[in-house]
């Protein structure tokens, strides 16, 4: 059971590496021709920025509509059974819309079909959750929202509404555990242990699923939430500071400034370096480019949180340091690869978003430029005749 | 599906030879894996936080340091780096130019980023600018954008547009996004305007002349955002003059959309839409006074509409 036609979905990607073969010289534009006359793709085509949009204001109008017949039909929302049922009846209605634009317009992840699909599926999870008694706990919510998020994400092969299933099944978990008088001790250990279980599930449904490359994002977007969850699960920054929140606050007692030191500290310590630097070694052995930047970042919270509890340096030295560590190390790295090595490269590959990268980078430095001028301290800097740099509202 | 599977597919299906196949599954086994951005990225990272360490340490630090010696080691760090930047830069063409070095364009940013840093703690030590704030700012403007030119960055050029606007007034702070600018100041309303209408006007000319056409998407995204927020802005709290800034909107939206039809850049078709959307039902509820029953179907009504004009501005040039 599939929203879109797995054909086309298929036909794209070759369509795709087709081309890319063909930039490279490796095809000749005439084969390219045959290939893409082979391979046909009826889905719309349309632009990133106009998918954006179109999603935002796809939630704009289906917002309006549904606060204008809740407005028509007076006293709706007091019966919960009849509210319950208007908003499966929405969710229906959406279902029914989206199988209209996909079959008639082609539609194919422009933006409306999107949204569509995370609103038929939030109110469908509106009618369950009104329906269900006032006292149902937020864990059996959220897990009673898991199968019904899955079929959305399966039939639709959605990122969205993966992201949503999985915060949904990850805050049953969690929450669901906080029941336990031992739930608070056993949280890191599960949410490690269920984390590493999803992703090795996914290696092996990837594998055996019959159309994998309909769910490629629905893959990734999982793998992604299941290994961060893995190395914050055994982060002992997150595991102390977390406990720390969740301790009860002993009546009569001030609430300390400080989250206690936790049990089994050494191993939460193991466990914040070994988790990344297992990701940095799979991106070697791999090539996967998760694994780079999960083990880049991964290593960076790991070096942070020893920062954090042992700080040997001021903070403006610590971050000249670090700066001065990142820009000889990424120079050494780039001046290594000038040749390939050990199978990786410095020169760019289609795969990285380049527009993208150009585009943050301008973001950052225009963010840093705004920062640097208004840091100056008011007195001399700020005021004047321009109204100064330093004239921002919260200076 | 791995690009093995594919070529196989091509195979069987007769629309690739055995010989070429072999050619491209050699290239595919032996590709490299690339970490250009990856590593691009920790330079960056790397620059920003050097940078920002040392805006830090200045404040921090100067009992025990001496202002001049803070100063002069972060000086002579700004002169290297612009000096290594110089020492590789690319050769001067109105068009756009790649850095012959990898590390050019990054030396450019950090030498610039020192540079605030030094210029903005001799002012707050020394007040060597005196009473002339004007001058703080205009000065790093003027540096940057003629920096932006001669070694074709658009990340400095971002930064020389940024400068102009603390210039008139104008605190933007892009990733945190617009809460924190302070638009409600009549008078940055009209310097933003200004400034926007002489900075575009200035772009376009350039463009015109072939000087550095590729650098128009940096101004207008920029200056384009400040012109659009400068006219919703006038037409939230100037209520005598709400008449011309709507019309104002209105001709900039119209603007937009042409040349994001024209150059197929469409995140500046999106911007006219969000703008235009936002100062449109602004004025519709402030006028019109709608009750809740209008107002739900407008909402159904103009998002409907947004969505089919989105979707059809791509379409529209499918046929040309």
């Amino acid at each position: 059971m599939k929203a879109y036609n797995p054909d086309h979905i298929r036909n794209r990607a070759i369509r795709q590496q087709a081309d890319r073969w063909q930039r490279e010289g490796l095809l000749r534009a005439d084969q390219l021709m045959t290939i893409r006359q082979s391979y046909p793709v009826l889905f719309r085509e349309s632009n990133v920025f106009a998918e954006i949009g179109a999603f935002l204001f796809t939630c704009v109008a289906v917002g309006g509509a549904y606060a204008l017949v809740i407005l028509l039909m007076n006293g709706l929302v007091d019966n919960s059974i009849s509210f319950g049922a208007f908003n499966a009846l929405v969710s229906l209605g959406l279902v029914v819309l989206i199988y209209t634009l996909i079959r008639r317009y082609n539609f194919y992840r422009n933006g409306p079909d999107n949204a569509l699909i995370v609103l038929a599926a939030s109110f469908l999870l509106t009618a369950v959750n009104v329906v269900l008694p006032n006292d149902t706990a937020l864990w059996f919510r959220c897990l009673l929202a898991v199968p019904i998020l899955l079929a959305f994400a399966v039939y639709y092969g959605d990122v969205i509404v993966t992201f949503i299933t999985l915060l949904a099944f990850y805050v049953g978990l969690f929450t669901g555990l906080l029941e336990f008088p031992w739930g608070r001790a056993a949280l890191p250990f599960v949410l490690m242990a269920v984390s590493w279980g999803l992703w090795f599930l996914l290696k092996q449904v990837r594998i055996r699923v019959p159309d994998p490359i309909y769910y490629t994002d629905v893959f990734n977007m999982a793998e992604w939430i299941a290994l961060i969850v893995l190395a914050a699960g055994g982060n002992y920054f997150v595991v102390r500071e977390l406990n720390g929140l969740l301790a009860e606050v002993v009546p009569g007692q001030p609430h300390p400034g400080v989250a206690p030191q936790i049990g089994l500290a050494w191993l939460f310590w193991i466990l914040t370096f070994l988790i990344p630097g297992m990701y940095a070694y799979l991106c070697f052995t791999r090539k996967d480019r998760m694994f780079v930047i999960l083990g880049i970042l991964g290593l960076a919270a790991a070096a942070s949180t020893v920062r954090y509890y042992h700080a040997l340096l001021p903070l403006s030295v610590h971050i000249t340091l670090v700066g001065i560590a990142l820009i000889g190390g990424s120079v050494l790295v780039i001046r290594y690869l000038r040749q390939p090595r050990y199978g990786f490269t410095d020169v760019p590959d289609e795969e990285s978003p380049r527009q993208f990268f150009l585009n943050a980078e301008v973001l950052s430095v225009i963010s840093a430029t705004g920062a640097t001028m208004n840091q100056q301290p008011d007195m001399k800097f700020g005021g004047g005749d321009f109204g100064g740099a330093g004239a921002g509202k919260e200076y | 599906m791995s690009p093995k599977e594919i070529l196989n597919q091509l195979y069987q299906q007769g629309l690739l030879p055995d010989e070429q196949r072999q050619i491209i599954a050699d290239v595919e086994a032996r590709r490299p894996f690339s970490l250009h951005w990856e590593l691009r990225s920790i330079l960056y990272v790397g620059i920003l936080f050097l940078s920002s360490g040392l805006g830090l340490l200045i404040y921090e630090n100067y009992d025990n340091l001496g202002h001049l010696s803070i100063l002069g080691g972060i000086g002579l760090l700004c002169i290297s780096a612009y000096a290594y930047a110089w020492y590789v830069r690319p050769p001067w063409t109105p068009a756009l130019t790649q850095s012959p070095s990898p590390f050019g364009d990054y030396a450019l940013v950090l030498g610039c980023l020192l540079f605030l840093s030094v210029e903005g703690y001799a002012q707050y030590e020394y007040t060597i600018f005196g009473a002339r704030y004007g001058l703080v700012t205009i000065l790093p403007a003027v540096l940057f954008l003629g920096l932006a030119y001669r070694f074709d960055h658009r990340g400095v050029l971002g930064m020389g547009l940024t400068a102009l606007m603390a210039w008139v007034g104008v605190t933007v702070r892009p990733l945190d996004l617009y809460l924190k600018t302070n638009f409600f100041d009549d008078r940055v309303i009209y310097s933003a305007l200004a400034l926007s209408g002489v900075v575009i006007g200035v772009a376009w000319l350039f463009q015109k002349q072939g000087i550095k056409p590729h650098f128009t998407f940096t101004y207008l995204l920029v200056i384009g955002n400040l012109l659009l927020v400068a006219l919703l802005a006038g037409i939230f709290n100037v209520e005598k003059l709400r008449f011309l800034f709507a019309i104002g909107l209105a001709a900039a939206c119209v603007a937009f959309d042409q040349y994001a039809r024209r150059e197929q850049s469409f995140l500046f078709g999106l911007m006219a839409a969000v703008y235009g959307y936002i100062g449109l039902s602004y004025l519709l509820y402030t006028y019109l006074h709608p009750d809740e029953y209008v107002f739900t179907f407008y909402l159904l009504i103009s998002g409907g509409a947004l969505v089919v004009y989105l979707l059809n501005a791509k379409s529209e040039r499918a046929k040309e």
